[in-house]
């Protein structure tokens, strides 16, 4: 399993590569698959509840075809409905690749992943069922693939096939099963997104405005421009030639044409059971990296800060068991089974009293502590800190431009105080490479990043510190030079100001300290 | 570049992905057959093969009353040989049956066969193999200790039997085929025959 997430890793960054030259990281569609997707379900169900008005069972080619007639509407609507169809599978597929890729699979996200791999399946049932409702060659030929798997199996009696050939017109009941399916699986799709979703705190349901006009603009353009024909009707006495595929939803069609229905069956099967088991194939021994977050009771203050920042809601607060001394009422519990190990939480807690094995504030401070002793060695290097999962390509080319590269697990999980001790080590200024937001792997890391830095969320960049020595930036992956004109440009700024050594902050070495556990009762 | 090009190449840069989306949904599949096909598509029931006895009076009155049927049959469903000739040559052959474990439901029949263009004397002929004790038309007495149970029994012998299919069944028919097309041979069950069905297109 790790070198198939590598390879899909691969493939992921290149087209992140591909799409940040394109698109800028902020608009970067990829990003944004899942939350393109629920879009796309809306649009689906908006121009869906239009073509229903129209759409006949006992006419059904007819009535699309009086619907397609409707050049001022229904034509269009039509157009945006397949096109729409089609663009869910592709951002779905693109979602779950990228979860794939980026080991968030498993654990706390198998819910996730096993209702995600339903919801494919559903979008694809719910696909069938729509195209089958034309009745045009496609329609038809999709009908007839789905009677000859169906009669495959042992179970009917009296084969499915033959109420497509011909031997009779198709009965009207069908085409009323059909539109039945077409417009329950979607609803139960919503279900399915509450449950998809139900363990994310603050779930991103939708894409920036931007990003929602200008995809539902660029569907409305391309089926003006060009729009979606309707196909002929399906004849069961002409043989198949040259139908027009939707390749998203019958990609499988081609290959299950030329093998026996077993083994396509099997196929099917396999790759069905296979998705379901990549939770189970790609988990990892909660230890390391991976190791959940545990509280300090003896340092939490009971604050309420970290249940609030956990993008996972893995931490609440509990009652402390009596006695409780001098400590609060209420301290912080995570719940191992929720935590991602994304440790954010680390850097929600001013007294360092959360976080994942060796990545709490606690165990930041001696690191970089120690890396200003032995990187900060000259006066006017700057200090870029990066992401672990940052390119390393633009790592070098940062280095070689003279950035001391500080590489942390994720920018939201580094304490703010590590910024104030690099600048105390010696730095004259401190830069920060995050992920493009939507990209990161603990949800939320830049967000949380940015109001602790600029907008006094807890733990704060102490008020103390120049906040002109500190800089956020994006680093994104195939923008090399969106990475180094930050950098340059921070550089310069912090060269014109007045040097570190020379500035009164004598206060800030004690600061920095990690406070004592509260012991003991109150004298 | 300036924040407008960069725009207007970002918005082209996702037309074309959508053109590209929108080119993979109508992805021609199949290539313009060369042949024909004939399809042999229908349902029909075979005919029983039993052995009957009508009971005496003392025999069915030594019965328990739901259990009295004047005529006490035993047997199976028939098998058929179907024989599919274009010309002079046999194209298909096959021994069929009705469905199920015990070949006692309907027999359902889906068969395409490829078939060069042009026109064909079609033969297709459905025999039954067996030959001894076919259901006949008992015309049970409906008096003695049955009652007008003897009479419904014999209807409805007569009655699963004319829903069977004949003993023998052939369509005979010079028949054009067409590249492309599909032409059907398939049972009719109230006329007990054979019919052709081309869709009403050449
Ligand atoms: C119609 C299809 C789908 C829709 C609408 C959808 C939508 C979403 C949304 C909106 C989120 C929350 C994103 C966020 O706020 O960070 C999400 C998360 C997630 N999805 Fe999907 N999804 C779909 C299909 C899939 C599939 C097919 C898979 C995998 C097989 C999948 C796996 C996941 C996982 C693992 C997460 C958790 C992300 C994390 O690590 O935080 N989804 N999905
Ligand atoms: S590491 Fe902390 S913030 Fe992240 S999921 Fe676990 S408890 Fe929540
Ligand atoms: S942020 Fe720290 S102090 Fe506050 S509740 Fe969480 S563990 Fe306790």
């Amino acid at each position: 399993m790790p070198l198939f997430e590598r390879l899909a890793l691969r493939v992921v960054r290149a087209l992140d590569a591909a799409c940040h030259r394109l698109f800028g990281w902020r608009w970067n569609p990829l990003h944004q698959s899942g939350a393109l997707a629920c879009l796309l379900l809306v649009v689906l169900i908006a121009t869906g509840l239009y073509l229903l008005l129209f759409y006949r069972v006992g006419t059904p080619w007819e009535s699309v075809q009086r619907l397609q007639a409707q050049w001022w509407l229904g034509r269009w609507m039509r157009g945006v409905h397949r096109l729409a169809s089609d663009l869910l599978v592709v951002a779905a597929v693109a979602h779950a690749v990228r979860m794939f890729a980026q080991a968030r699979s498993w654990g706390p996200r198998t819910m996730a992943w096993v209702s995600g791999v339903f919801l494919l399946l559903f979008t694809f049932v719910s696909g069938w069922t729509g195209f089958v409702l034309v009745w045009d060659r496609f329609g038809g030929t999709l009908a007839l693939a789905g009677a000859r798997m169906m009669d495959s199996l042992p179970i009917l009696s009296e084969p499915l096939v033959r109420v497509f050939q011909g031997e009779r017109p198709v009965p009207g009941a069908f085409f009323f099963i059909n539109l039945f399916l077409h417009i329950a699986i979607p609803l139960g799709m919503g279900a399915g997104l509450w449950l998809h979703v139900a363990r994310l705190a603050r779930p991103v349901l939708l894409p920036p405005r931007g990003l929602s006009v200008a995809g539902v603009i660029g569907m409305l353009v391309v089926v003006l421009a060009l729009p979606m024909p309707l196909d002929a009707k399906f004849d069961p006495f002409a043989i198949a030639a040259a139908v027009p595929l939707d390749l998203s939803y019958a990609f499988w069609l081609p290959v299950a044409d030329r093998l026996p229905a077993a083994l396509a069956w099997t196929g099917a099967v396999l790759t069905f059971t296979a998705a379901l088991l990549v939770p189970m194939l790609t988990r990892r021994a909660r230890a390391g990296a991976w190791a959940p977050s545990v509280v300090d009771p003896a340092t939490c203050t009971g604050c309420e800060q970290c249940p609030q920042d956990c993008p996972w809601d893995a931490i609440t607060m509990v009652p402390r068991p009596e006695p409780r001394g001098a400590h609060s009422a209420l301290v912080a519990q995570v719940d191992p089974s929720l935590c991602v190990s994304c440790g954010l939480c680390a850097a929600s807690c001013a007294p360092m009293g959360v976080g994942p094995l060796h990545r709490s504030g606690r165990d930041q401070i001696p690191r970089i502590r120690a890396f200003a002793r032995e990187a900060l060695q000259v006066p006017g290097q700057v200090v870029a800190v990066t992401c672990e999962n940052a390119a390393p390509g633009q790592l070098t080319a940062l280095a070689s431009r003279g950035a001391v590269v500080y590489p942390v697990p994720c920018t939201g999980n580094m304490h703010s105080s590590v910024v104030e001790l690099a600048l105390r080590g010696g730095a004259a200024g401190v830069i920060i490479f995050s992920c493009p937001p939507r990209d990161c792997r603990g949800r939320e890391g830049p967000t949380w990043l940015e109001q602790r830095i600029y907008r006094e969320r807890e733990a704060e960049l102490q008020a103390r510190v120049d906040k002109r020595r500190v800089a956020l930036a994006t680093m994104a992956i195939g923008d090399l030079p969106g990475t180094l004109t930050a950098f340059t440009t921070f550089r310069q700024r912090v060269a014109g100001l007045v040097p570190p050594g020379l500035d009164p902050s004598s206060e800030m070495e004690v600061a920095c300290e990690p406070p004592a556990p509260h012991v003991g009762a109150p004298t | 570049m300036s924040g407008l090009a960069r725009r207007l190449v970002a918005g082209l840069a996702g037309l074309a992905g959508l053109l590209a989306l929108r080119a993979t949904s109508l992805v021609p599949h199949g290539d313009a057959p060369s042949h024909a096909l004939l399809r042999l598509s229908w349902s029909a029931r075979p005919e029983r093969v039993e052995t009957c006895r009508e009971l005496s009076d003392a025999e069915l009155a030594a019965r328990p009353p739901h259990m009295r049927l004047r005529t006490e049959c035993s047997g199976r469903f028939a098998s058929y040989l179907l024989t599919v000739r274009l010309g002079a040559e046999t194209v298909w052959t096959d021994t069929v049956r009705g469905g199920g474990l015990r070949n006692d439901r309907p027999m359902h029949l889906v068969r395409d066969l490829s078939v060069t263009p042009g026109q064909h004397p079609l033969q297709v002929s459905l025999a039954r193999l067996d030959s001894a004790g076919v259901a006949r038309d008992t015309s049970a007495s409906p008096t003695g200790p049955l009652g007008d149970r003897g009479q419904r029994e014999a209807d409805e012998r007569r009655r699963r039997a004319a829903e069977a299919l004949p003993s023998l069944l052939v369509l005979d028919q010079a028949t054009t085929f067409t590249a492309g097309r599909v032409v059907m041979v398939t049972y009719a069950n109230e006329q007990r025959q054979f019919v052709l069905k081309t869709g009403g297109v050449p």
